[in-house]
């Protein structure tokens, strides 16, 4: 599956296996910590290390900033080419609602199309579109919109 | 599949209204625009100015030298003295027929308008200027009532209509809705749509949907799922409401069933389901949807399978709109840079472009009369309520305070309701046709109405 999905993917990494998740946890068993766990921890560790992806105004496509920010994120999903990714697309309150939505869908896409172009297999990501309706700052001004026109990239096993 | 979910709320409210307020129609029975007709015949032979008199209770619409009618609705009077029904009843009507922009409400009263039965004072009324009188009167036993009304054309000192309706007290305001309907079906050849209901998303903490009258009272909470839930769309027997939900964490189409309160998952298709219009005759949805990898439009059954793809090429496309004979569609796209509204037929084809005026035109929906398209754009950094022909001419501007969006044709074709946002708070807003007259409708902060086809 991985030497499939690799060629696929056009990718000249090498071919790592993903790690199997392992038996399911037993009702009641407490002596050692579950294998969840520690890809809990791997987890967060890759999430911590992602960086944000920002957008101008109206703009789906990638500036060198934001090209920047994804190859070095490329790399961060790379040692753990295992996880999902969910490429959260948003937009600023600039925006009408609906076409928001198109909009932070099409950011999302633009991301998850460059990540694929560095290696990162097609599989890994799905997108969720959330338009204007979750801004981190809910300011009314130029500095809060910046930070508003964003992809995160949520990784999930 | 989740399992159903219920909303006891609306259920019950749907079941007291079935089983009330029915309407009695036994006034009427004179058919106005024949005995004007005879008339206006009967003033020529006798060589009198006839035309002017049989034109005074017609409303033109389309007339460009159209003037409000001024029209006065006395406090209706009621059976038990001291109740505050009478009051009540002829607020809700003149809250109707003001928000048409068709009518200029006159306040002053002459003293016959407390008289329970009987002929209005006729030239009284008409010497301060009414043209159209609404006279009710109100019969309450315990909590039933019955409301009669008539319609009286001043000058010629006739009754033009009568309608009786009972029902119970809680239902007042869907009766006199109901006789405001007539009335302008009357004056216009148009039945009202008074008695019809928004839907609408809450815009602070809550993305629930809300289900309210057209004038903002009822208010109706209709989903508590906790998750953001948008762009509501009513089936056009209205009793279905699509959305899109992020219930399971994905913008997935749901359709919820207003009388039983159970919603079930119609499209999750990966990426965006989102802006789902029903075809005026129900059989197919328009839908938005990404899952072949930018959005584009398609249509689904209501069963959510997939029939076609109906538009292509580079651009984001959403926010379809049928036109009422469903050969066309309307919808947004930034295939050309930025988005513009496109109209392509609804069985496949070319589209082309409608909108050229500014950088940013989104939101389309068309009338119900065909001719129009309500849309919003994007002037000097602030978005505003737009009407412009099919043929791409006659843009008109309707909005001018505030940040407007999302504009819902009423039934009708005489009212917009919008979603307009001053100082950062989104509230439902109705207005007459030509931006003229412009209310705040929702009781809290609220975004994305859609406006029923069918009255309650």
């Amino acid at each position: 599956m991985a030497v499939l999905v690799s060629l696929v993917g056009g990718c000249t990494r090498p071919i790592v296996k993903p790690t199997p998740s392992g038996p399911p946890p037993q009702p009641g068993f407490t002596g050692i910590p579950p294998q969840g766990q520690v890809a809990e921890q791997e987890l967060q560790g890759v999430q911590t290390n992602l960086r944000v992806v920002y957008f101008e105004f109206d703009k789906y496509s990638l500036n060198a900033e934001a090209r920047a920010s994804l190859e070095h994120n490329a790399q961060m999903l790379k040692m753990s080419p295992h996880v999902k990714i969910i490429a959260e697309g948003h937009c600023d309150e600039r925006g009408t609602d609906e076409y928001n939505l198109a909009l932070g869908e099409r950011r999302a896409r633009s991301v998850v199309d460059f990540l694929v172009s560095l290696g990162i297999p097609a599989q890994n990501f799905s997108t969720v579109s959330y338009g204007s309706e979750l801004p981190v700052d809910p300011a009314h001004n130029e500095a809060a919109w910046a930070k508003n026109r964003r992809v995160f990239l949520r990784v999930t096993r | 599949m989740p399992g159903p979910v219920v909303y006891p709320g609306i259920r019950d409210r749907l079941a007291q209204l079935h089983g009330n307020a029915e309407r009695i129609d036994k006034l009427d029975g004179f058919n106005f625009r024949r005995f004007s007709a005879f008339l206006l015949g009967f003033s020529l032979a006798l060589g009198l100015s006839g035309a002017q008199v049989w034109a005074k209770l017609e409303i033109d619409v389309g007339n460009p030298n159209f003037a409000p009618m001024p029209i006065a609705v006395p406090d209706f009077v009621s059976s038990q003295t001291g109740s505050p029904y009478g009051k009540e009843a002829a607020d809700i009507l003149r809250n109707d027929l003001s928000m048409t922009g068709l009518f200029r409400i006159l306040q002053a009263a002459p003293a016959d308008s407390a008289q329970l039965n009987g002929e209005p004072d006729f030239d009284a009324w008409g010497k301060i200027g009414v043209q159209a009188l609404v006279k009710g009167t109100l019969q309450i036993h315990g909590d039933s009532i019955v409301v009669e009304l008539r319609l009286y054309d001043v000058a010629l000192k006739k009754m033009e209509l009568g309608k009786r309706f009972s029902g119970r007290t809680g239902d007042l305001r869907l009766m006199l809705h109901r006789c405001g309907d007539r009335i302008m079906e009357r004056l216009t050849g148009v039945p009202g749509c008074f008695s019809t209901q928004i839907a609408f998303v809450g815009s602070e903490k809550s993305r629930e949907v809300f289900v309210m009258d057209y004038d903002g009272h009822n208010l109706q909470q209709v989903t508590r799922n906790g998750s953001i839930n948008l762009f509501p769309e009513w089936a056009p027997d209205g009793s279905h409401l699509l959305f899109t939900s992020y219930l399971n964490g994905r913008p997935n189409l749901w359709l919820l069933a207003l009388r039983t309160g159970q919603s079930r998952l119609l499209s999750a298709r990966p990426g965006i389901n989102a802006s789902a219009r029903y075809s005026p005759d129900g059989k197919l949805i328009a839908l938005a949807s990404s899952f072949q990898g930018i959005p584009k439009i398609f249509l689904i059954t209501p069963q959510g399978n997939s029939i076609k793809r109906l538009t292509d090429g580079r651009g984001n496309d959403i926010s379809p709109a049928w036109s009422p004979d469903q050969s066309t569609i309307a919808y947004v796209s930034d295939q050309a840079g930025t988005p513009n509204i496109y109209l392509v037929p609804a069985g496949g084809g070319q589209p082309r472009r409608l909108t050229f005026e500014t950088t940013y035109n989104t939101d389309p929906d068309w009338s119900p009369t065909g001719d129009l398209l309500a849309f919003t754009s994007r002037i000097g950094g602030r978005f505003q309520i737009c009407t412009v022909r099919t043929d791409g001419k006659d843009l008109r501007v309707l909005t001018q305070e505030g940040s407007n969006q999302s504009p819902a044709w009423s039934p009708d074709g005489r009212m917009i309701a919008f979603a307009s946002k001053h100082k950062g708070v989104s509230r439902i807003y109705v207005m007459d046709r030509t931006g003229r007259i412009r209310i705040p409708v929702s009781p809290l902060p609220g975004k994305a109405p859609a406006w029923c086809r069918q009255p309650r």
